[in-house]
């Protein structure tokens, strides 16, 4: 095997009695254009102050990826994460956190997948890597506690995720759980758009196109050995008492108790209820004559299967599941069982209502490895083009008609491989869209920053219509609800009241990023604050409250909001595209048309975040209050180019500067920016 | 659907998917009531009239610290509209109505 090893450079972990419980007190570096691969300590203060995961990358993005640093850049930092709960036996602390500049809003990005990819790295001794550069042919990093190697994949290229962690495993001897490896497949190799990473079979942090941003870095995995470095908690028996907590609340809860035994599955039938369950590209809301959505129910959907658990690291939860294909072409072949988002993206939303062929496509979309929110949207609005006249059988070079899986795999390939329309596609629903333009264009489901929608049909959720187009990280910001009475918010707000969505909405934000900070699965993470609070506090040996959680997240939110306007990402891209934005014409949701209350939505919506509607920027009294002072120079510069006129936000004088990009790569970047 | 007046109305409540485990159902499917009460009565009076009869539905729907109100975990439609969109829990109800409860979802992919 070519290796090109460099053995990491490690400083003394002599400071290691000083570092807080529920960290391993250090950063694993990596700069792909050297070669060179570093560890370093950083600081209990910013471990207080960032957490890690969603927070340590929002410091990192802001302190070293300047706004000339497009997603394509070299100086691009890719930031994989843990948080202080990962590697405890907490349920569902194995996953870990993607934060960069993504590839389809060139903004920042905060992705999560879950597996043991946390705990591992934990284990090895590290709290994050952080990646940057680029390099001069394709590398995979291969982590073993202090043994750190770039070494050569040029034999792994064009193998998906599946096969490339088989061919990992076994070059390697490790199986089962000794290995996390998390990799990109042909799609991210090509570079398109929303291309995901993937890990432990199963597990993608999809949003953005982190994918692209990895394949742009010529890195094709990252694979860690299960390490050996001891993991010490503040409160042992606090965070076994605090974890005992949440899973009582999680199997007894009566909402969270479903998610305990069936994962996201329930969620099909719950939101076909609503009208928010994607159906044919958003041309109705209702399922098909013929189709039984009692079929669809959780305990139906996993009986159709010969299935078996296939849980993250210290989970106890029912969710996670592989099972066999049991009938047709593929009978016989192993498949993840899907998520809400793949019955979604990779069956309703392009008429696929076969669960056998859904079950199916959807672990080759993750095999390929795209988001299969971003992937559902084009598939479907292609299907519908297609049926519509706007896209020929010509112009495809085959015939895709709604729910033809085999036909939908066959466009994930091309757009996998960039041939033929499936480059044009490659780029994701709005490049694809503007692009083609007619009235094709005004059938697209798209954000005008491309943040791809979730798998729902969200003109029956306004408030995730808002998050997605409102939303820092490339998707949902503050996602659906969870316990909004826990923070004096009430239980149930009129869904179509545009006031009382946007206020609700902006009263929710920062829960979310506090989970994505902690090193857990946002599924076990469907408890009260207060208790994630204490098994933090148990973890680390600080007070930590569920005010400071709710504070902490909206920090974090600002510094994401921050950092996309000093990229020139501001409030003028907050909005949806037609068809997204268009009202339902039939289902619980017909005739609700949030087109007209969009203004007064953002309106609401800036004011309870404390953001300025003009600028977008967070308000001077915002970011004092979410002890981000600091910032207020950069974001309201005084004078001179910087001051409350100027569109952009200034870097941090701190911050380093890439190298000026060669022409080639500038026409690259122009043309990635189209 | 008309009835003569001061006639006792019927309104059909139904329980979906896993909610209907807290009324005696296998959690899957759905599991019809049929409340009889006097002309007038409101959503909150029909739920509460169901609830009183079913203490895990009433541990499950109704919000611990406000006994009044909706809690986080069941979603409550009303021919077909979540609350708030046509009805709210103090509109009254009239004959053949429906009242449907669904899992409040709170999970993504």
């Amino acid at each position: 095997m070519a290796q090109a090893g460099v053995v990491v450079e490690t400083s003394p972990r002599g400071a290691a009695a000083s570092v807080p419980g529920g960290y391993a007190g250090r950063l694993l570096r990596v700069d792909l254009s050297s070669g060179r691969t570093w560890s370093e300590p950083w600081s209990p203060a910013d471990m207080r102050t960032y957490l890690g995961g969603a927070g340590l990358g929002a410091k990192i993005l802001w302190e070293e990826v300047p706004p000339e640093a497009g997603w394509d850049h070299p100086a691009n930092r890719l930031v994989l994460a843990t948080g202080p709960l990962a590697g405890l036996p907490v349920w569902g602390t194995g996953g870990l956190t993607v934060v960069t500049r993504g590839a389809m809003t060139n903004g920042a990005t905060s992705t999560q997948a879950n597996g043991f990819f946390g705990a591992t790295l934990k284990f090895s001794g590290y709290d994050a890597i952080v990646i940057q550069g680029q390099a001069r042919k394709w590398m995979y990093l291969y982590v073993h506690d202090d043994q750190v190697e770039l070494r050569d994949a040029a034999h792994l290229l064009g193998k998906d995720t599946w096969e490339t962690q088989d061919a990992l495993s076994g070059e390697l001897g490790y199986s089962g759980h000794m290995l996390s490896v998390y990799s990109i497949g042909p799609a991210g190799e090509n570079l398109v758009r929303f291309a995901a990473i993937q890990g432990d079979y199963g597990h993608v942090a999809s949003k953005n196109g982190v994918g692209a941003v990895m394949g742009k870095k010529r890195l094709k995995a990252v694979a860690i050995v299960r390490g050996t470095h001891a993991l010490k908690a503040a409160d042992p028996r606090g965070v076994i008492a605090a974890a005992d907590e949440i899973a009582y609340d999680l199997k007894t809860n009566p909402a969270a108790r479903t998610l305990y035994e069936y994962g996201t599955l329930p969620a099909v039938v719950n939101l076909h209820g609503m009208g928010a369950l994607p159906i044919k590209n958003y041309t109705t809301s209702v399922a098909p004559p013929g189709v039984d959505m009692k079929e669809w129910e959780a305990p139906a959907l996993r009986r159709g299967f010969d299935h078996r658990g296939h849980q993250c690291s210290a989970c106890g939860m029912h969710h996670c599941h592989m099972q066999v294909i049991p009938s047709g072409e593929h009978k016989g072949e192993i498949v993840d069982e899907p998520e809400y988002e793949g019955w979604a993206g990779a069956g309703w939303t392009i008429g696929c209502t076969d669960r056998v062929a859904v079950s199916w496509l959807n672990t080759r979309v993750d095999r390929a490895c795209v988001d299969v929110n971003e992937f559902g949207w084009v598939c479907g609005w292609v299907m519908e083009c297609q049926e519509k006249g706007y896209i020929t059988e010509k112009q495809l070079g085959f015939r895709l008609q709604w729910g033809d899986a085999e036909g939908a795999n066959r466009l994930l390939q091309v757009m996998s491989r960039r041939e033929g329309l499936g480059n044009l596609l490659a780029e994701g629903m709005k490049i694809a869209a503007e692009r083609l333009g007619g009235p094709a264009a005004e059938a697209a489901i798209y954000t005008a920053k491309n943040a791809s929608p979730r798998g729902h049909d969200h003109r029956a959720r306004w408030d995730e219509l808002l998050d997605t187009c409102t939303g820092s990280t490339g998707t949902l910001e503050t996602g659906p609800p969870v316990f909004p009475t826990e923070l004096g918010l009430p239980a149930r707000i009129n869904p179509f009241d545009p006031a009382q969505v946007a206020k609700q909405t902006a009263a929710l934000n920062g829960r979310r990023h506090f989970e994505d900070s902690l090193g857990a699965c946002i599924f076990t993470t469907r408890t009260m604050l207060e208790n994630l609070a204490r098994a933090l506090s148990a973890a680390t040996g600080w007070e930590f409250t569920r005010d400071e959680a709710m504070r902490f997240g909206r920090r974090v939110g600002a510094m994401f909001r921050a950092f996309n306007l000093r990229c020139g990402i501001g409030p003028e891209l907050e909005r949806p595209s037609k068809r997204y934005g268009s009202t339902p014409v039939d289902g619980p949701a017909k005739g609700q048309s949030i087109e007209k209350h969009w203004e007064h939505m953002l309106d609401v919506w800036y004011e309870g975040m404390g953001y300025d509607r003009e600028t977008g920027r967070p308000k001077p009294e915002t970011l004092k209050a979410l002890g981000l002072e600091w910032m207020i120079p950069a974001v309201w510069p005084k004078s001179g180019k910087g001051a409350r006129a100027a569109k952009t936000i200034r870097s941090p004088r701190s911050a380093k500067r890439p190298k000026v990009a060669k022409p080639a790569q500038k026409a690259g970047l122009a043309r990635a920016r189209k | 659907m008309s009835t003569q007046a001061g006639q006792p109305i019927r309104v059909h409540v139904e329980a979906l998917s896993w909610v209907n485990k807290f009324v005696g159902g296998p959690g899957t499917g759905e599991v019809a009531i049929e409340e009889t009460v006097k002309p007038g009565t409101t959503v909150r009076a029909v739920l509460r009239q169901v609830t009183d009869r079913y203490p895990q539905l009433d541990h499950a729907l109704w919000d611990p610290g406000k006994p009044r109100e909706i809690g986080d975990n069941i979603e409550v439609m009303v021919n077909n509209a979540v609350l708030g969109v046509t009805h709210d829990l103090d509109s009254e109800l009239l004959d053949g109505d429906h009242i449907t409860l669904l899992g409040q979802y709170m999970g993504g992919g």
